[in-house]
């Protein structure tokens, strides 16, 4: 019994050292593998991305290029031949100095000064600020609630 | 067994030598691949880096879009469009007849010469080398495999010929000739960019965008353009003139509103043009004797220099001999006792002579330099020419020529140089250097084009003066169909002499007619100046005044510019109409 005890313990010992190198070598090249997927994936989602981009910026290009050729074939039907014809086909004919008046509008100078009200006459105070802190921000809860109490007393006093 | 024994004895010693020596040597390879890296000079190392990059980069150059140019009111003048080449990869074509066939039909061109190219054993065969937009369209729509299509950028002329001359065209170069698109060649193309591309799919392509060359807002404005064209035409033909100018300009600033020459071209079909002086511009390239506008800077000059005053007077004999020369007014008239502004009313050579020489030679030509003759305006347009005016000391120049160029003859202009000139008497003195470009708009930001000042020939006072003289003109002189009911108009014509190119003295018979004028008198909009070449008519009154009335007439209602009294009744009022903002 203790013979063939120590004939497995001598056995057990010789294999001890290989099993631990073959788990090693299965573990690292699970991790190779798992590090090489995700390079590969990355690889591959990054070539994708640079794909889609090159097409975006042909895109972009062909949508420009469009874009002047439209502005062209727009000059085009707006040249004054053109207008002048569509005019003519609509019944409308040159005018001429004997069929134009100008009016002279009395108190109408076009060149006076136009008066603009001053924007800053139309703010009457300025609007609170608050610091972005817990206290800025009760401070704020606290003003929108006195302002919501506010507007409902002057709703129901109308 | 024993020698075997010796054999692994001398493998067990020698092995450690050969392993030193094998170690010696890959430290030794080691240490000069680090020296690759390292301590190689600067220009071995970016040697051997383009010769790395060049496996899997290549540099392409992209070259900007070209800027448009507007007119005034933003009407656009000059865009960029695409044509297309087109081309087949006949491996790719699996029917080639039926290819041929509806290629042949979309493209214009002949079935079995398409079909050959389809056919071909090339890789790929070109069917076209240049289609429009639209042809392109229809090649599309067919969806055949194996054809491709290549855009080539080409500049697009919308408005056809107008204003020709003073856009110029872009060649098949991509390259702008001549007017605004020769002038501003570079704000416009803009700059060739490098664009690496990569070859290795990790590489995110660059998305940078190749920039675009500035666009130009031109002074010009489309619809008067188009007016001083069509009145152009009109009078060429009606006069049987070989060819003809009318320049419009605010005299204020110089903005020039139109620039119509006759013959003008198509810019989008320039390459058909066999004669090269067409592309050019008569206005700013083309010199002529002005005749007897140039009294009118004769009276200028003198009465700035108070070599007369303006109630100076002379006996008009009817003929003055000076210099060697015999000096006789058109009609060969004695006029008797004349004032300086019976010399404009009457167009008096005689009288033009006798101011310049009160005025004495040095302070005629000082005067006649500060008016910019013989120099160039510097407008914005290609190829100006500075005109001829020979002064004392030049090999060409005599007494006699200080005499005649007091009225026109023996000194030669551009019409926009006569213009500018004129324009200093409209602007009270103030002469504005002319020009075409009102803006350009890069990247969004507005860079407008500042108003030049010439220099002040004459005063205040003396333009007044000057002005009154040119309204006595239209009013009751001898250019009296340039009149236009309603307006003050200043003005005078110039019937000029054509020198014999063949060396001789002057051509019989025919001439270069002008009118220079401006409106209103009391508050100047507008100058204007038109010249026929040759015609039927000899006197600038006949021909070319009337066509300055017509021209006129349409301009005021076109520029909203009210009559006198209407402008008066404004003025009362506190308003002016004195500024063009078509």
């Amino acid at each position: 019994m203790a013979q063939s005890w120590f004939k497995h313990a001598l056995q057990r010992s010789a294999l001890q050292p290989r099993r631990q190198t073959a788990s090693l070598a299965i573990l690292g090249m699970f991790v190779a593998i798992f590090i090489g997927a995700l390079y590969l994936s990355q690889a591959s989602s990054t070539s994708l991305l640079g794909r889609q981009l090159g097409d975006l910026i042909d895109e972009r290009d062909r949508i420009q290029q469009e874009n002047e050729a439209l502005r062209a074939e727009i000059a085009g039907y707006r040249t004054v031949e053109r207008l002048l014809r569509r005019a003519q086909e609509m019944g409308f004919v040159p005018a001429t100095n004997d069929t134009l008046r100008y009016l002279v509008v009395e108190g109408y100078n076009p060149d006076r000064e136009a008066a603009v009200v001053p924007i800053d006459a139309a703010v009457e105070e300025p609007l609170p600020e608050y610091d972005e802190s817990f206290l800025g921000w009760l401070q704020q809860q606290w003003d929108a609630l006195v302002g919501q109490v506010e507007r409902f007393n002057s709703s129901e006093s109308n | 067994m024993q020698r075997a024994y010796n054999q692994q004895e001398v493998v067990r010693r020698r092995t450690p030598f050969v392993v030193t020596i094998l170690v010696i040597i890959s430290a030794g390879l080691m240490l000069r691949l680090a020296s690759f890296q390292f301590s190689l000079p600067l220009e071995v190392q970016s040697y051997l880096e383009s010769l790395r990059d060049a496996g899997y980069t290549r540099t392409l150059e992209l070259a900007a879009d070209r800027g448009v140019i507007y007119d005034r009111n933003g009407e656009p003048l000059a865009v960029n469009t695409l044509d297309y080449m087109i081309g087949i990869s006949p491996n790719l074509v699996s029917e080639p007849q039926r290819t041929a066939q509806l290629l042949a039909s979309a493209l214009g061109l002949n079935e079995l010469e398409v079909f050959e190219k389809v056919r071909s054993d090339d890789p790929w065969v070109q069917l076209a080398p240049r289609i429009s937009a639209a042809v392109r369209q229809q090649v599309t729509a067919l969806d055949l495999p194996g054809v491709t299509l290549t855009p080539i950028p080409r500049r697009s002329y919308p408005q056809g010929p107008l204003a020709a001359q003073i856009i110029g065209f872009v060649g098949g170069d991509l390259v702008g000739y001549y007017g605004v698109e020769g002038y501003y060649q570079d704000q416009l193309a803009g700059q060739v960019r490098e664009r690496e591309i990569s070859r290795i799919p990790f590489d995110l392509p660059e998305t940078t965008q190749i920039g675009h060359g500035s666009d130009v807002v031109l002074t010009i404005d489309r619809d008067v353009q188009y007016l001083a064209e069509n009145e152009l035409l009109r009078a060429v033909q009606e006069s049987g003139a070989t060819g003809g100018t009318i320049i419009v300009m605010n005299p204020r600033n110089g903005e020039v509103l139109a620039l119509a020459n006759y013959p003008n071209f198509d810019p989008n079909a320039y390459f058909n043009i066999t004669d090269e002086n067409v592309l050019r511009n008569p206005a700013v390239n083309t010199i002529y004797e002005p005749g007897s506008v140039m009294k009118v800077i004769t009276v200028a000059a003198a009465l700035d220099r108070q070599a007369i005053a303006p109630d100076f007077s002379y006996v008009d004999s009817g003929v003055l001999n000076v210099a060697g020369i015999s000096v006789y007014n058109w009609d060969r008239r004695a006029y008797g006792a004349v004032d300086v502004t019976r010399v404009l009313v009457d167009s008096l050579n005689i009288g033009a002579a006798t101011v310049a020489l009160e005025m004495g030679r040095q302070p005629f030509y000082e005067e006649f330099n500060e008016f910019g003759f013989g120099r160039i305006t510097g407008v914005d347009l290609e190829g100006e020419e500075a005109g001829l005016m020979p002064v004392p000391g030049d090999s060409n120049w005599s007494e006699a020529n200080y005499v005649t160029s007091s009225f026109g003859q023996g000194i030669s202009v551009t019409p926009l140089q006569m213009l500018t000139a004129v324009c200093a008497i409209a602007n009270d003195g103030l002469m504005m250097q002319p020009h075409v470009v009102r803006q350009f708009v890069s990247n969004g930001e507005v860079i407008p084009a500042t108003p030049a000042a010439l220099g002040r020939p004459i005063s205040a006072e003396t333009a007044q003066q000057v002005t009154q003289m040119m309204v006595a003109v239209v009013e009751s002189g001898l250019d009296n169909p340039a009149r236009l009911p309603g307006y003050t108009i200043a003005g005078k014509t110039g019937t000029a002499e054509i020198p014999d190119p063949s060396g001789g003295f002057y051509q019989s018979g025919v001439s270069i007619t002008t009118f220079v004028g401006f409106l209103p008198a009391d508050d100047p909009q507008v100058a204007i100046l038109i010249k026929l070449d040759r015609p039927r008519e000899y006197w600038a009154s006949q021909v070319v005044a009337p066509v300055f009335s017509r021209f006129v007439e349409r301009l005021v209602i076109l520029m909203e510019i009210p009559t006198d009294d209407v402008r008066r009744q404004l003025g009362a009022l506190g308003g002016s109409v004195n500024n063009i903002n078509r």
